[in-house]
């Protein structure tokens, strides 16, 4: 994994782990790497890996149990929130380097709904090869 | 103390095995010589084997000092001082390895010397004027200008003298080298300052023994304190060069 | 613990290291930053007993860095140090002579990790086969001081994934690490402090994430804020 040196550590792994959860790369209730793994296996060091599950425990994406170590969320609503969370920071960022390009939310829009049509487009095309 | 004393000799082994080499070399050499009558082979066998006895402990005694030297101004310094021993434990290492070796040298070539004057006296049929040639040969010798007697109390002292002596010229040279590297460090001429060093330590030892010895009429007496005094100077630089490297060597 | 007060080396009338106040605690990584001369090798030669100061002192738990201490403490150093007579596995040999902490197994399998040949003769190996060696090695301790000096030079990327994991897994909430490097996008991860020394002088000692989170600046961009030439 990549990162920029210029911003929290703990906060680039934790978005990743978020987004793994999100997308349903790490499924509900499945076993995340004990501290030290984590660390290793991120090349990270273990403070800042321990701070990770700290976070995402109280966030409620995920749950230590003692002994047996953190585990995903099984709570289904916890991770659609995450999900919307997640989704909402990606609009977020789009918009705002929109906005950095001189586009309004109006313009946003006009874009989405013509990738959209471009992909059915696609889509229609591809079927037609096909046939 | 003693994996010190190990590593030690691994250090110089090689050197020992090679003069052990030479020594079978010019052994073979003699006895060629006596056996096969041919006094050319013969001669050269016993002037090998001179030296070797002589310079072999010379030599073990130089490559001891100069491994000290080694090991407290390059880089290898950081094996032995990086591990939890003191400094008396890895001088008294070096002292330890490099007199059992002098001892065992000393032993080995004594008896070798025996071994090689019988077979050479067996051969020439005559037993019995063995004794009577080395006496008369060695009538000459004197210690402290008294003739010496050679039975075997004079023997014994005159070889635990001897062997302090050599004991104390090795310690005195690891006082100079330790002097210099820990108080002297990175100033230029540091290997001849070391040998001035040496020199004036040989030289104050010497001064010392023979003051007090000089007033002992007995030969035998004056071997035994001259050799105790030895080792007792000997045990004092030791310590000396000891607390030096432990208050003053950075390396 | 590692803790100095007012440490200083001169040599000569030039300080390599003036009078730093420091304290290393367990549980962490320090990055010891700072250009060749800036006293770091001189002061963790200091920490490791080899070099002795000309000035305040330096403790380990609170007693003077000696024999006792020497048990507890790992240096690497930056230069090749083993006896050239020997092999890789005499080097353990030697290490688990005189080092009670010393694993054999785990040096062995360090070794095969970064591929190195236990039997290899020390005087045939490269650079590279050195660095490797000289990390196994000291990293194969079960120490609680653990100072390295430029753990990461002359080793090809795959060795350094491993030294970095090896030094990852070592790392505990009683172990303290310090390294230096001049690799300084490796250190920004592993390290969570960095302790900058400039002219054998301490500048500064940061917690990494606290200064990425207010000043919004990595490690590298702090060490050319210290260290580059200001225009002007």
């Amino acid at each position: 994994m990549n990162y920029d040196p210029m911003k929290p550590i703990w906060l680039q792994v934790a978005t990743r782990l978020k987004r793994q959860i999100a997308t349903g790369t790490l499924a509900p209730g499945a076993k995340l790497p004990g501290g030290r793994e984590l660390a290793a296996q991120y090349g990270i060091n273990p403070n800042t890996a321990a701070r990770i599950y700290q976070e995402l425990e109280r966030e409620g994406v995920c749950a230590t149990s003692r002994g047996l170590g953190t585990f995903v969320t099984e709570d289904e609503r916890a991770v659609q929130s995450l999900r919307r969370e997640m989704a909402h920071d990606a609009l977020e960022q789009f918009l705002e380097e929109l906005s950095g390009l001189g586009m309004t939310v109006g313009d946003a829009i006009d874009l989405i709904k013509r990738e959209e049509s471009n992909n059915d487009h696609m889509q229609t095309t591809d079927e037609e090869v096909r046939q | 103390m003693l994996k010190l004393m190990k590593y030690e000799f691994r250090k110089t082994w090689y050197t020992k095995a090679i003069m052990l080499v030479v020594t079978a070399i010019a052994q073979a050499l003699y006895m060629i010589g006596l056996y096969g009558e041919r006094d050319g082979a013969l001669l050269a066998g016993m002037i090998f084997l001179f030296f070797l006895a002589v310079g072999s402990i010379l030599i073990m005694g130089l490559e001891s000092v100069v491994t000290l030297h080694r090991d407290m101004n390059t880089k290898q310094s950081h094996m032995l001082f990086m591990t939890p021993n003191t400094s008396y434990g890895i001088l008294g290492a070096k002292v330890l390895e490099c007199g059992i070796s002098i001892l065992l040298a000393g032993a080995f070539y004594f008896a070798l010397g025996v071994l090689d004057f019988t077979l050479l006296f067996a051969k020439m049929g005559e037993l019995n004027t063995l004794w009577e040639y080395v006496q008369s040969f060695l009538a000459d010798f004197t210690i402290n200008g008294r003739p010496l007697v050679f039975d075997v109390q004079t023997m014994s002292l005159l070889t635990f003298s001897q062997l302090s002596g050599w004991i104390l010229l090795i310690v005195t040279a690891y006082l100079a080298v330790v002097i210099s590297s820990s108080l002297l460090n990175g100033k230029k001429l540091n290997g001849a300052v070391s040998f001035f060093i040496f020199l004036a330590l040989e030289g104050a030892a010497a001064w010392l023994t023979r003051a007090v010895t000089s007033r002992i009429a007995s030969t035998a007496v004056a071997m035994t304190t001259g050799g105790l005094i030895y080792l007792v100077i000997a045990g004092v630089m030791y310590y000396v060069s000891a607390l030096l490297m432990d208050k003053y060597l950075s390396v | 613990m590692i803790t100095c007060r007012q440490l200083t080396k001169k040599y000569g009338s030039k300080a390599a290291v003036d009078a730093v106040d420091l304290t290393l605690e367990p549980g962490h990584v320090y990055a010891m930053m700072g250009p060749n001369g800036s006293g770091k090798t001189t002061w963790m030669k200091m920490a490791a007993g080899l070099v002795r100061s000309t000035g305040g002192e330096i403790l380990y738990n609170g007693k003077p860095i000696g024999v006792e201490s020497r048990r507890h403490v790992a240096y690497m150093s930056t230069e090749p140090y083993f006896y050239n007579w020997m092999t890789a596995r005499d080097v353990g040999k030697y290490y688990q002579d005189f080092f009670d902490d010393f694993s054999m197994e785990k040096y062995e399998k360090l070794l095969q990790r970064m591929d190195l040949d236990i039997a290899a003769k020390v005087r045939t190996l490269s650079s590279g086969m050195m660095a490797k060696l000289k990390i196994a090695v000291t990293m194969a301790r079960d120490a609680k001081v653990y100072m390295l000096d430029e753990p990461f030079n002359g080793i090809d990327l795959l060795a350094r994934d491993e030294i970095r994991t090896c030094i990852l897994e070592e790392a505990a909430a009683d172990k303290v690490m310090v390294l230096s490097s001049h690799l300084v996008e490796e250190m920004e991860t592993i390290a969570d402090w960095a302790v900058f020394l400039k002219n054998g002088r301490l500048v500064e000692m940061r917690d990494l994430e606290q200064m990425r989170s207010t000043d919004h600046v990595s490690m590298a961009d702090r060490y050319r804020e210290i260290y580059g030439h200001t225009e002007g």
